[in-house]
């Protein structure tokens, strides 16, 4: 797998490489900050943004309204703003949305309402009626392209977890249609799995979650390679670290994060506390549909290996660029890092984009790169972390444009 | 500390209750929202627990710790106990109003590892945060320290220091 990869990158190499982005001012989606509002990026996989073609989507949750809704806007090709806020949650409280991009301009979400999954197929236009996919469930996640989609999330039933996997019939227009749906594994547990994370390329299908089964939290990977008709045996993502004494279980992992890039190659990143009491390292995978995961990667640089990381993002386009996002504070107050491959097939320095850092907490990024390897970025911003918040946008263009 | 402590005054009402990781058995520990409740209703202090779901050293305090007798007698009565796991998606509802989750309150109070002790005056004030494994005879302390009322008119290292 790695030295198909190299060769990616290497034909990647004038925009994948070392280069950074030109960023346009950043665009505020929400209102100025109003005291008792706050919009929250949390949802699995912290899929929160979406791009097709040079269409733009984003979702969020915000109580505006006077509790906690799910919203979307979509930035229409040719132009430089987005389309009015609207509501895709229809419930007393709706939680944790995900989006993914399909093919002409439409955008799939999938959200926690009244503890229940819905679905919904939006244009910049009109959005389809809510579709219920589960109860007793959350923690849903999307993935998919064309007119393939797939959706996953936890549910309980007879007090055990599972994780499902909904196969979507994309139709004409806004017709969005359940064409399947499997557990990962046919048995429950019970311990919790949460926070799934999806990515798809064609048929094959990557499901990356947060695993309790064995006492601690692990994180654990299956694949399908039959539109998510099946799954395979789980499999460990992050590399175990133990045996300091008799309580030791390994180091906490947590919030995983997955793309496709490049075909079948896959990203994973998440938040991992093996290098003790700094709090949380950001690491990462790279592997294939069919050939698993490779060895562990520490994402962040040098100059923040003594501090904690929070939130991790990924994203990758098919040109083979990939990057990851996250925040951190090693500044003082929070802001956005990015990170990608270096000539030498490994993380590069981080990357602190200047419209996502400075005065206030810039946090909870969300990411997506286009197929120019344009970066767009999603992420909060509040004066301090208990002020109330505003969401922002921002188009980072690619250096050597 | 200052800041973080200062940030958990936000801090109130309550949690979703659902897949919480493990306490200590035998001690009842409650949901944040649901403890802050409690302890003001009856100003009684509060032990804030950030634990993680088999975290080395909480597993190792449950079972070398918080298994003395005594301990769990002082603070079964004299705390109100509250438990916040660092990685659930749990929500809760801050002062300021916020819903937020369980995980999302204590990287804003920058908890670096587990598990952290926070301690609250019966008044609800933050008073200190211990990270790391904690003995019974430091545990004894940190309650002899609130249950006496020192805390009114010592730091915990002047407490410390004259005992």
């Amino acid at each position: 797998m790695k030295p198909r990869l190299a060769a990616l990158l290497l034909l990647a190499l004038p925009f994948a490489v070392n280069a950074d982005w030109r960023f346009e001012p950043p665009v505020a989606l929400t209102p100025p900050p109003a005291t008792g509002v706050f919009q929250h990026l949390d949802g699995a996989g912290r899929r929160h943004i979406a791009v097709a073609g040079d269409t733009v989507a984003v979702t969020w949750e915000d109580n505006r309204d006077g509790s906690p809704q799910v919203y979307a806007r979509i930035r229409v090709t040719g132009t430089d703003d987005f389309t009015p806020t609207r509501q895709l949650s229809t419930g007393d409280e709706a939680y944790e949305p995900a989006i993914a991009a399909l093919d002409d301009g439409r955008f799939l979400v999938a959200w926690e309402q009244d503890a229940a999954v819905y679905l919904r197929l939006l244009d910049a236009d009109a959005m389809s009626p809510p579709l219920q996919l589960a109860t007793g469930a959350g923690h849903a996640t999307v993935a998919g392209g064309g007119n393939i989609a797939y959706t996953a999330w936890r549910e309980r039933s007879d007090g055990r977890w599972f994780l499902r996997v909904a196969r979507l019939a994309i139709e004409q227009g806004l017709s969005l249609r359940l064409e399947s749906s499997v557990t990962v594994e046919a048995d429950g547990l019970e311990a919790p799995l949460q926070f799934p994370a999806l990515a798809a390329a064609g048929d094959a299908l990557a499901i990356a979650w947060e695993d309790r089964r064995a006492g601690h939290t692990r994180l654990l990977t299956s694949f399908s390679a039959n539109s998510g008709a099946s799954f395979g045996q789980p499999v460990h993502l992050n590399e175990f670290f133990s045996n300091r004494n008799e309580y030791d279980k390994g180091s906490g992992v947590t919030r995983v994060a997955l793309a496709g890039f490049a075909g079948d190659e896959l990203l994973a990143a998440w938040m991992d506390k093996r290098r003790g009491g700094v709090g949380y390292g950001i690491y990462a995978a790279l592997g294939a549909h069919g050939d698993g995961f490779g060895p562990n990667e520490r994402v962040h640089g040098a100059e923040g290996d003594r501090e904690p990381h929070y939130n991790p993002a990924v994203a990758g386009n098919e040109e083979g660029d990939f990057v990851v996002a996250w925040d951190d504070f090693r500044r003082g107050d929070s802001d956005l890092w990015l990170s990608r491959y270096d000539e030498d097939d490994s993380w590069g320095e981080d990357i602190t984009p200047p419209i996502a850092s400075g005065p206030g907490e810039q946090s909870h990024p969300s990411v997506a790169l286009d197929e120019r390897g344009d970066l767009h970025l999603l992420w909060i911003e509040r004066a301090d972390p208990n002020a109330p918040s505003r969401l922002f946008y921002g188009h980072g263009r690619r250096a050597s444009d | 500390m200052i800041r973080p402590v200062t940030t958990l005054l936000v801090c109130l009402a309550l949690a979703a209750g659902i897949a919480r990781a493990a306490p200590p058995e035998a001690y009842a520990f409650l949901p944040l929202g649901e403890a802050w409740q409690s302890a003001q209703q009856q100003q009684k202090p509060m032990l804030l627990y950030f634990g993680r779901y088999g975290c080395t050293t909480c597993r190792k305090m449950h079972a070398e710790v918080f298994t003395d007798p005594d301990l769990r007698r002082r603070y079964s009565e004299d705390f109100v106990l509250a438990y916040v796991d660092t990685e659930s998606g749990n929500r809760i509802r801050l002062a300021n109003g916020e819903r937020t989750t369980e995980m999302q309150f204590a990287t804003r109070n920058r908890i670096l590892g587990t598990p952290t002790f926070v301690f609250f005056s019966p008044e609800q004030k933050p008073l200190f945060k211990k990270a790391g494994f904690q003995s019974i005879t430091q545990m004894n302390h940190y309650h002899g320290f609130i249950k006496g009322g020192h805390y009114r008119e010592q730091t915990l290292a002047d407490y410390s220091a004259s005992q």
